[in-house]
């Protein structure tokens, strides 16, 4: 009798998903996904926004991941996939792709939430809404400041047309993935395999051309200034969480980031010296390591009182 | 347990033996202005001389072996064999070089800026002097690319074009290592003594290839690029004493960011936008050490002409590189060495005899 009710009290409450549409001013559909644990709330919300090229997979793979911790925590977490990523429509401006993110807040209805965003299309989409005061605070991936010509890879990735499928259908296919977004990481048997089959969809071609023009030139030109402008003023509190080995967002691209924002980004990296893993564009969200390395610092960043 | 340790050792040992220099490996002992001996050992252009003569540098606790390990791992030997003549240094209190000896006025401490002002300059005259070279070229790693860095910041003279090889120039990446570094570092690093990394790392040489994805690949070498048993040899007779007063002015790095002389007058990141002379600066993806980011600040810090060259699968190499393999992998000399060369001959013009 006792033991059944140590069970029933240790049980945690059951996680819901819920998904929802949300239509643009040009009629692009967006999927956004809502998860929650019945009970108090911890406020305020916290909206996570994929790489470009990934889905809502990168938070929540199969049945584990960023989404669901949060959501765990008490805090209802929600999982925006802007135009072109994940089951949005098409995509074909990286910039309307960020501002897409102000359209999602405004069916929300929130007065403010926490932001978490990754890669390529976290330093776009933190660069169009630098002054959303909606925003509180942020959890920046991998997210680069800065762009250079990337490596031989990267560039034939893109020139193809930053197609997944295309590195799904074949073993070489296969190991550039893994040196682009999981090299020498850890994770629980068959993720990235798995991640690259079902977790990603493709550039469409204007955004693969876009991403190289903006790694070749060093910046992304916006209506409003540039990704580098915008993202050296930039002012709302922020942790990047930089892994040494992403082949993706180079670390060197996205550490420089902290020095240049001056004071309201803070800096973890991580390496397998001190962590027994090393860290990748992927690994930071899906590793085997990361809900016991990575989200205790998203976490802890997120629960803090802003000043 | 005594036991079994020491059989490990002992099998370690039975495989493990210095390399000797060969025969053509011609030595010269330089003295430093402040009464310092350095060894340099000299290799002639194996047939036609292709370029200026290239002077190599170590990093912190190691010694000249690092560029010089055996006949498949050395950029010394490679580069003579492709015209070019070179030399391999060791700084002061480290390999053949002198050691402190209060009794002949060499004493401690030993700064990161005895390195830079009178170890390196002596070196690099040295070479000019014998080879008769207005200027010659330079590759550093690690610590020896920060030694370069500051050479050059602080107007140095007599170098061509220069590579540095996994060299940062601040170290505070947000790692967890650093809060260890920061508290158990100023006591450590005793301006006072040598550390005995170089027991240290010979009496644990045999078993450094015992574990697989041990301390010792984890932080130094990568399986990928580097056979253990050459990471063995390394440690065996590669390593050095750490002088405690470098090792002191180099926790800047990560205390304060700061990469600057020991009483911080002198703020070598900012001057080294004052740097003219061509630098390649080669990272490895999978540098724990030096990570990308901290070797990168150095390429920004420079003003150029300058070129950056990621050591990666991704670019092309068969394996992965860590700290280490970017000296001594067991295919540098094709995926390092030779756009080091190839850089060094872009900017090549017909060294002028003094």
């Amino acid at each position: 009798m006792i033991g059944c009710l140590a069970i029933l009290l240790a049980a945690s409450p059951e996680l819901t998903v819920s998904h929802r549409r949300v239509m643009t001013p040009d009629a692009i559909s967006l999927a956004v996904y809502r998860y929650e644990r019945p009970g108090a709330k911890v406020a305020p919300p916290v909206v996570l926004v994929p790489d470009v090229g990934f889905t809502r997979a990168a938070y929540d793979f199969e049945g584990r991941g960023l989404a669901r911790s949060l959501a765990e925590s008490g805090r209802t977490v929600f999982v925006a996939e802007l135009r072109g990523q994940g089951k949005s429509g098409p995509g074909v401006s990286l910039e309307a792709m960020a501002r897409d993110l102000d359209v999602v807040l405004d069916a929300l209805e929130v007065q403010q939430v926490d932001l978490v965003v990754h890669g390529w299309a976290g330093s776009v989409v933190l660069a169009v809404n630098a002054e959303d005061p909606r925003i509180r605070r942020v959890i920046a991936l991998d997210t680069p400041l800065l762009a250079e010509v990337p490596s031989t890879l990267a560039e034939n990735f893109l020139l193809d047309g930053g197609r997944f499928s295309t590195l799904a259908s074949s073993p070489a296919g296969a190991h550039a993935f893994e040196l682009l977004f999981s090299m020498w990481s850890k994770f629980p048997t068959g993720t990235d395999r798995g991640f690259l089959a079902t977790g990603t969809r493709d550039l469409s071609k204007p955004v693969a051309a876009e991403l190289l023009a903006w790694m070749r030139s060093g910046d992304l030109p916006l209506a409003s200034g540039s990704v580098v402008q915008r993202l050296t003023n930039w002012k709302k509190p922020t942790l990047l969480l930089v892994g040494l080995a992403d082949g993706f967002a180079s670390p060197e691209l996205c550490a420089v980031w902290r020095e240049r924002a001056g004071g309201s980004v803070k800096l973890r990296s991580f390496s397998r010296l001190e962590t027994r893993e090393d860290f990748s564009h992927l690994s930071l969200l899906l590793g085997s390591n990361a809900p016991a390395i990575v989200f205790p610092l998203v976490h802890d960043f997120l629960s803090r009182e802003t000043p | 347990m005594r036991a079994l340790l020491a059989i490990v050792l002992l099998c370690g040992c039975a495989n493990l033996r210095v390399v000797p220099l060969p025969p053509e490996a011609e030595k010269h002992r330089p003295k430093t202005e402040d009464g310092w001996e350095l060894s340099l050992v000299r290799y002639r252009p194996v047939g036609p001389v292709t370029g200026r003569p290239v002077l190599l540098c170590h990093g912190i606790s190691a010694n000249e072996r690092n560029m010089d390990l055996d006949e498949g791992h050395s950029m010394a030997r490679w580069l003579a064999s492709q015209g070019r003549e070179a030399w391999t240094m060791s700084l002061r209190a480290t390999g053949a070089s002198d050691g402190p000896d209060a009794s002949k006025g060499r004493n401690l401490p030993i700064r990161f800026d005895h390195y830079w002002q009178h170890d390196l300059p002596t070196a690099i005259n040295h070479v000019r002097k014998v080879s008769g070279a207005d200027a010659i070229d330079y590759a550093g790693h690690s610590m020896g690319g920060m030694i370069v860095y500051a050479y050059l910041s602080q107007g140095g003279q007599g170098l061509h074009a220069v590579a540095t090889m996994g060299s940062p120039t601040r170290l505070d990446w947000g790692t967890g290592l650093e809060q260890l570094i920061r508290t158990f570092g100023p006591t450590l690093a005793n301006e006072n003594v040598m550390l005995p990394s170089q027991f240290g790392a010979a009496l644990t040489a045999p078993l450094q290839a015992t574990f697989d994805d041990g301390p010792f690949q984890r932080f130094f070498y990568n399986p990928q690029s580097t056979l253990p048993e050459t990471w063995q040899r390394l440690v065996l007779y590669g390593t050095a004493d750490t002088a405690g007063g470098a090792a002191k002015q180099l926790l800047s790095l990560v205390e304060t960011s700061r990469f600057t002389s020991a009483d911080g007058t002198r703020d070598f990141r900012a001057d080294m936008a004052k740097i003219t002379t061509p630098v390649i600066v080669v990272a490895a993806k999978l540098d724990r050490v030096a990570p990308t980011p901290a070797v990168k600040d150095g390429y920004r810090s420079l003003g150029g002409p300058k070129r950056w060259l990621l050591i990666t699968r991704a670019n092309g190499t068969l394996g992965e590189y860590g700290h280490m393999d970017l000296v001594i992998g067991e295919r540098a000399p094709d995926e390092v060495f030779r756009p080091v060369l190839d850089f060094f001959n872009q900017h090549e013009q017909p060294p002028r005899k003094n």
